[in-house]
């Protein structure tokens, strides 16, 4: 029974999760190209050449369930080392994603340019063994606007 | 000066290793060494377990009964005797080690139909078992299994298994800080220890067997019970996930050994002691 219960919830995590990433994926690629006008520095000052602009804070926040698959196949990644793929992919895909919303911000404020970029991660949720449920990427920097405050 | 941000190339962060593909080697390392630890801890553990002398057995036994004081009813007591008197009669076919005597606990719980060797030379006995036997060959067949478990220490070999691969077990899984882990650890530790009692059971199967042919000089009736057993649906469980080989099983064993001794009187259970089937 014990194994049962385990085995509906790898294949439902898989699954779903599976199909989740797909299209997450897809989706953040076609953004990508939607938004490539906004560009994103980790410089902290623009060119000294440039002309005077006002800067405005923005920032793009994603936080990323982990599925049951994950979980179980980094826990067995515990046991053994290596590379955690499982994870790899699902933070690859928070950190993309918050960058998306941070230049959607930038791009609803008429800025094409975001400098000073940088981004925080941490975990949601610890479980009764510690394993953490979600993971959140938040994305800020400072976008310019054409011409000087008054 | 032109700027842009070329979008990101594909495949660095994200490996194209087929995850079940990944996650399929890791779980057959993890539950290859979980079973080399199991096994070992197992018959270290066993084998240690079996070092105590059974005199330390039989105190720790009479400590623990001696605060749970049992009360019979008169006829509970007379069907006690008897089934006392039953493995008294096969015990000495069974030489049994020196400090060993056999003591024979009935419990009235016509739901259950069981009976079980323990520690301190204990045989438990239900009477949902009584009931469903109607032969004292039958019956005679269970206890000499039971006895044999005894005069094999499995009580307590399976006691300190038990206690050794519990704790190996929750050692390592609980460095990898993650319930699943455990659970996966654990259900190896389950099914490998379960392997162990199948290997307890089938000798302690062919121990009574040779009892019951030192006693009856034949096996006829001896397998009623394992069909009866078969014919409620208890041997469905694929034989994995079950501590009691299979009924079928045994009953072809019991059967090849029957084939050359199937001759012989079956002796009746007065009628007092069982309902019958």
């Amino acid at each position: 029974m014990d194994i049962l219960i385990l085995l509906g919830l790898l294949t439902t995590g898989y699954v779903f999760g599976r199909i989740a990433e797909k299209r997450h994926f897809i989706s953040i690629r076609a953004r990508e190209e939607e938004y490539r006008d906004v560009l994103a520095f980790s410089a902290r000052f623009p060119p000294p050449s440039a002309a005077p602009m006002t800067p405005v804070l923005v920032g793009g926040n994603v936080v990323v369930a982990v599925d049951y698959f994950k979980m179980t196949a980094a826990a067995l990644r515990n046991l053994i080392g290596g590379r955690v793929t499982s994870f790899e992919t699902l933070v690859e895909r928070a950190r993309r994603e918050a960058i998306l919303r941070m230049k959607q911000e930038a791009r609803a404020h008429g800025a094409t340019q975001i400098f000073n970029v940088k981004l925080e991660t941490s975990s949601i949720g610890q479980g009764a063994s510690g394993q953490s449920f979600s993971v959140e990427v938040y994305a800020y920097g400072t976008a310019l606007l054409a011409g000087k405050a008054d | 000066m032109e700027y842009e941000n070329r979008p990101p190339p594909e495949g660095i962060n994200v490996s194209d290793q087929h995850p079940l593909v990944d996650f399929f080697w890791m779980l057959a390392a993890v539950a290859l060494v979980a079973t080399v630890l199991v096994v070992a801890l197992s018959l270290g553990a066993g084998w240690l377990a079996r070092q105590i002398p059974m005199a330390q057995e039989n105190r720790w036994s009479d400590a623990y009964l001696a605060q749970r004081p049992v009360e019979l009813s008169e006829t509970a007591l007379r069907k006690q005797r008897w089934l006392q008197d039953l493995a008294d009669r096969l015990s000495p076919a069974m030489d049994l080690g020196p400090d060993t005597t056999i003591h024979v606990r009935y419990v009235e719980d016509d739901e259950v139909i069981n009976a079980f060797a323990t520690l301190g030379g204990n045989i438990v006995i239900y009477s949902g078992l009584l009931n469903s036997l109607d032969t004292e060959n039958a019956l005679a067949m269970v206890m000499a299994h039971e006895i044999a478990h005894i005069k094999h220490r499995d009580p307590i070999t399976a006691l300190g298994r038990g206690a050794a691969v519990a704790l190996g077990l929750s050692a390592i899984s609980g460095v990898s800080d993650s319930a699943m882990a455990q659970r996966i650890v654990g259900n190896v530790g389950m099914l490998t220890g379960l392997s162990f009692s199948r290997g307890q059971e089938n000798a302690a199967d062919q121990q009574a067997i040779e009892a019951m042919l030192a006693h009856y000089g034949h096996l006829n009736g001896a397998a009623t019970l394992f069909e009866k057993l078969q014919a409620m649906g208890s041997g469905l469980m694929p034989e994995i996930l079950a501590t009691h080989p299979l009924t079928e099983k045994r009953i072809d064993r019991l059967a090849r050994a029957t084939d050359a001794q199937s001759d012989g009187e079956i002796t009746a259970l007065p009628d007092w002691l069982s309902t019958g089937y």
